[in-house]
């Protein structure tokens, strides 16, 4: 829908310039993400201006945060099931822990007969940036799976994306882009292997995707595979 | 006598998908970071929605981190900034704001000494001395406080056109400066 920025080098200069200082409203801001990506010397600019004007954040007043952010910030990153569906399953698990006590001993009996198997089943709820859960994900052998557990749209003029980050990795694999309608995709073991600790992560960007293989929107989803419990 | 690992290294760490590292630059980090956020929200529960979209992204690209291109507090600081504006900007800044807590403080002669702190911060000082005080107002109202060209405007009560150019001007000029 945008149109292309076209421009010359002052009027490149300027914008990375505006970019950085926060002044642009937010379609030109978004355009100029989306140029930046693409355009290198552009992105360059950007990276210079950041580091000119970086001495000016020690105009702002340090201020501690709220006590309760990094807790909010660590849900996010690593929603273990028992942090983000308390209330569905809060009756299961004071009978769940009392039950794993007493087998644990014997599990690990069995577990010491066996070869230690890669966990079957791998799953993550991703969570908005108001901790909501919005997906859930789940991954074994056959593949990936993702599911919406509320619709939700993304704007008109844009298309939601879906990346895996193995763990060590730095750059996301791009999983495809989400149908509107279904807010399903599934997506073949050739494609991806799931694995424990694979963040996953969806971006809002331009229609038909990610012009340049790598997220360039926002992220606006993400959640870490980890062991399903309970199989 | 074991140093602190410096801030460049966790981040390395962090790449690498260590949360502890993550959470140490938070602890060392995180109140220069919420001061930045909240100095452009003012609004503690949207600084600190800011801050929270800031370490996810943090966390999702500490392997963009370039340590030869600036150093790794104002990578930090930047990204915090970036989404706090992002927030800012869904919110409708557009709108100019009149509050009275803003500006007066901020501008201050004595505030501008804050950055003579490091090398750079006194090279930046020297040359944002040498803008007219109110096209360096309306750079400082913009980077500190995420004022929008209208806001700025507003604020200095001078024509938008003139302001955008204003600032414009000054930036090419501080880039000049700084070369």
């Amino acid at each position: 829908m945008t149109p292309p920025l076209l421009l010359t080098p002052e009027e490149r200069q300027a914008l990375a310039a505006e970019y950085v200082l926060g002044t642009l409203d937010a379609a030109t801001a978004r355009r100029v993400e989306e140029a930046a990506a693409r355009d290198p010397v552009l992105a360059g600019e950007i990276a210079d201006w950041e580091v000119a004007l970086a001495p000016l954040q020690a105009l702002a007043a340090p201020q501690a945060p709220p006590p309760a952010l990094w807790d909010r910030i660590a849900a996010t990153l690593d929603p273990a099931p028992t942090r983000t569906a308390p209330r569905a399953r809060g009756w299961f698990w004071p009978a769940w822990s009392f039950g794993a006590t007493a087998v644990a001993g014997s599990l690990a009996a069995i577990l010491l007969m066996r070869p230690p198997a890669p966990p079957e089943r791998l799953m993550t709820v991703l969570l908005s940036s108001q901790d909501q859960p919005a997906w859930v994900v789940e991954g074994d052998r056959g593949g990936l799976r993702l599911a919406a557990l509320n619709p939700r749209a993304a704007p008109a003029d844009r298309t939601l994306q879906l990346w895996a980050l193995p763990q060590g990795a730095t750059v996301p694999t791009s999983l495809g882009l989400i149908p509107r309608e279904s807010g399903q995709v599934r997506v073949s073991p050739s494609q991806i292997r799931p694995e424990p600790g694979m963040l996953i992560e969806i971006t809002l960007e331009p229609p038909g995707g990610s012009p340049t293989g790598r997220p360039t929107g926002p992220i606006l989803f993400i959640g870490r595979l980890a062991p399903a419990s309970g199989t | 006598m074991e140093s602190e690992p410096a801030l460049s290294e966790l981040i390395l760490l962090v790449a690498g998908g260590d949360r502890r590292a993550l959470r140490a630059i938070y602890q060392r980090e995180s109140t220069r970071l919420f001061g930045i956020a909240n100095a452009v929200l003012r609004d503690r529960d949207t600084a600190a929605d800011a801050v929270h979209d800031a370490f996810v992204k943090i966390a999702a690209r500490a392997g963009q981190y370039d340590a030869t291109r600036g150093v790794a507090s104002a990578w930090l600081g930047a990204i915090v900034r970036y989404a706090a504006l992002d927030i800012a900007r869904t919110r409708g800044r557009e709108i100019p704001t009149d509050d009275p807590a803003l500006g007066d403080t901020a501008i201050a002669p004595e505030a501008i000494a804050l950055l003579d702190a490091k090398v750079e911060g006194a090279r930046l000082r020297a040359c944002l001395l040498t803008l007219e005080e109110r096209i360096r107002q309306g750079i400082i109202l913009a980077f500190v406080h995420g004022l929008s060209h209208a806001q700025v405007a507003a604020r200095l009560d001078e024509p938008l056109g003139t302001v955008k150019s204003w600032i414009r001007r000054g930036l090419l000029r501080l880039r000049d400066c700084l070369a």
